[in-house]
């Protein structure tokens, strides 16, 4: 009997959840978007704001969980099971390609203006690009800096060897040297393609889809970042995640801290330490080579399953105008991927920022990434055989079809 | 009067029908895929692909470690969970007041969704805020806080706890049952013939355990080894894979990856692998019966 309940109670609860997930196609004039919580309720206003102007467009907010990658799995679902799913996406960076690769999103190539072409960011655009042609346009951007404590050093460092030697300068018993976020997740990788362009490598050249990760500036790349661990960056620093270095950093605990955008934004509401002690930089380079920020960012697609296309595209133009995105901006602290709405002070770093490599298996070449990276920094493998492995890895998965 | 007389294969019928449509028709379709390719890679398009899958996951080291991640979870949850449930069952059934309340209060656990269950022991696991390092900071037992679910053995070992945990009332529930169906008789008889507690549990209650306890382990062996939702909320498979199941691997590679022919793969591989075992604890236990 306890069986026959339990499965009773299991299907049942399959079926409610497959009832609430299975709403019924879109009727005309009405468009349903997923993304995270809206907690500031910024979203809700705007997308109220747009019915007003468009009495005859109804928008349907679904707040999913705050994963991204569950929201991106959440996506592909609803993509797999073709119409009657989302009919606007609320994307980040890396989705572009596998989704515009599996034929499900619509091309905006067309669509946007010339002055909207002008005024985006470059990477952002780029980011938003497969195979040539736009798919995503942007709306926020964001990119990997590298904060320092400006009362302590005298002035931003420029290379690596700079930056090590600050930060052992500098570290006392109480403050390490070095922060940033060395779990194993997306985060790992971005913060190890800026350290990996530093050196003048690369990862995965998108066009040839060739695979530079056993090359010289790699593995130096890694090996500096293995280095770090237990001198200059805590032990626990591969177990890090962005908000755990931010929270360490402001509380005094670090002279250097890599983390994205919204540090800047928060450096007020720290502890210990006030905005005026602290100062960001671009991430470091080795001598004649250049440095690069990863690109971060959300921006809006259009599924190719819509029964209304128009619509959508009204929609997708009216939160990626600069007064929607200004809103945003000003309630969550997002940063447009406008150039004339970028503060300044981040503009030359921004310019500068590279997009991960747009390839259709991106998620996998990332888990292979994140495992090597993980398996040398917590000291299970050298450097070199890290990324020789990872190279093999997905040399073998870019080149299966 | 004349009885009309359906025959019994149109009872069977609506039966047969679900049946086909959410079991064979999946496992066929999943058994052809893992000899196609079809996703992502080939443009939603099936190819023929031969042995090529069962060939790649030969050679696949992700396969190799979530095999063992998988193996070695089995073996430590499903002992555990034996051995804890088979204790709770024995003190339950000495209880001569109190039983039936001891036997909710212990099936509260199982009757948990797992994916709550996840939920509640992340936080309970959380290095910042979770009561456990609270517990045991108070106590004096940690200095640090310890990252459970960050560090891969200790992820491990908390996804075990909490399997255990979650699963030993079922275990305990059916060896119960077993316990409860001895005669007391028995009991008396070899408390005349002067066995001691030993005695009776060697030659009265295990005897008559062992097919419940077959039962028990025979769930607990199959579900174990296709675990994923538990996996899945508490740590996602990380840190580095250190708890990534075949089940969790075979969800990446489908949903993630959109490889829906290799991901039916890894699912046909673990059914090989548990139609081995079940068929293995069948011979097993003929040969005790």
């Amino acid at each position: 009997m306890r069986i026959l309940a339990k499965i009773s109670t299991t299907v049942l609860l399959v079926v409610l959840v497959g009832l609430s997930v299975l709403r019924p196609a879109s009727s005309a004039g009405s468009l349903s978007i997923l993304m995270e919580p809206d907690g500031s309720g910024i979203w809700r206003e705007l997308f109220a704001d747009f019915h007003r102007k468009n009495p005859d467009i109804e928008v349907e907010l679904v707040e999913g969980p705050p994963s991204t990658n569950t929201r991106e799995d959440m996506y592909s679902t609803a993509f797999l099971a073709g119409s009657g799913g989302f009919d606007v996406v609320y994307g980040d960076v890396v989705w572009v390609p596998k989704f515009a690769a599996a034929g499900w999103l619509l091309d905006l190539t067309d669509r946007l203006s010339a002055d909207d072409l002008q005024d985006f960011l470059p990477a952002d655009l780029e980011g938003g690009t497969y195979e040539g042609r736009l798919y995503r346009i942007p709306a926020f951007t964001d990119a990997g800096l590298l904060f320092y404590r400006k009362d302590l050093v005298p002035e931003p460092p420029s290379t690596f060897e700079e930056l090590r030697t600050y930060a052992k300068q500098y570290k006392n018993p109480d403050r390490w040297g070095f922060l940033w976020q060395g779990k194993q997740y997306e985060g790992l990788v971005t913060v190890f393609l800026e350290v990996l362009w530093g050196h003048g490598g690369d990862w995965i050249d998108p066009a040839t889809r060739t695979v530079h990760l056993d090359e010289p500036e790699a593995i130096r790349a890694l090996a500096f970042m293995v280095d770090l661990i237990g001198n200059e960056s805590p032990p626990g620093v591969t177990t890090h995640t962005e908000e755990d270095t931010r929270n360490l950093f402001q509380s005094g605990h670090a002279v250097f801290l890599r983390n994205w955008l919204y540090v800047w934004r928060l450096a007020d509401q720290g502890g210990a330490i006030k905005k005026d002690q602290v100062g960001f930089t671009a991430m470091v380079h080795e001598p004649n080579r250049k440095s690069a920020a990863t690109l971060g960012g959300w921006g809006f697609a259009i599924s190719r399953f819509t029964k209304n296309p128009e619509a959508a595209w009204r929609l997708v133009e009216f939160l990626a105008r600069s007064d929607s995105l200004a809103q945003v901006q000003q309630r969550v602290g997002l940063i447009p991927a406008r150039k004339s709405q970028v503060p300044a002070e981040f503009l030359p770093i921004l310019l500068n920022a590279r997009p991960r490599p747009a390839i259709p298996e991106y998620a996998q070449a990332s888990d292979i990434l994140q495992r090597s990276l993980s398996a040398a920094l917590t000291g299970r493998v050298s450097p070199d055989e890290a990324l020789r492995e990872a190279a093999r890895q997905t040399r073998l998965l870019l080149q299966s079809e | 009067m004349k009885t009309i007389r359906t025959p019994s294969v149109l009872w069977a019928l609506p039966a047969a029908i679900l049946i086909a449509g959410v079991l064979v028709y999946p496992a066929l379709r999943a058994l052809l895929l893992s000899f196609s390719h079809y996703g992502l890679s080939t443009a939603f398009e099936t190819r023929f692909a031969g042995i090529d899958n069962f060939r790649r996951l030969l050679g696949d080291s992700r396969f190799h470690s979530s095999f063992a991640v998988t193996a070695l979870f089995v073996a430590v949850s499903v002992v555990l969970e034996f051995f804890l449930g088979l204790g709770l069952a024995l003190a339950a059934s000495r209880l001569i007041r109190g039983q039936k309340i001891a036997r909710t209060l212990l099936l509260i656990p199982w009757t948990l969704p797992t994916a709550v269950t996840g939920v509640l022991w992340a936080w309970i696991l959380n290095d910042q805020f979770g009561i456990l390092n609270y517990v045991l900071a108070k106590a004096g037992v940690l200095d640090q806080p310890i990252a459970w679910l960050a560090q891969p053995a200790p992820a491990l070992a908390s996804v075990i706890a909490v399997d255990v945990w979650k699963t030993v009332p079922f275990v305990f529930l059916i060896l119960l049952a077993g316990l409860q169906s001895i005669p007391s008789e028995l009991y008396e008889a070899i408390a005349v013939d002067g066995g001691g507690a030993w005695a009776a549990f060697r030659y009265v209650t295990w005897p008559h355990l062992v097919p419940f306890a077959f039962i028990a382990l025979i769930f607990r062996i199959i579900q174990a080894f296709a675990i994923f939702d538990l996996v899945y909320v508490l740590t996602g498979g990380g840190p580095g894979g250190a708890t990534e199941t075949i089940s969790v691997y075979a969800y990446q590679t489908t949903m993630r990856y959109l490889d829906f022919s290799y991901g039916a793969t890894i699912a046909v591989a673990l059914v090989a692998v548990l139609a081995v075992i079940a068929v293995t604890l069948r011979l097993v236990l003929r040969e005790a019966e």
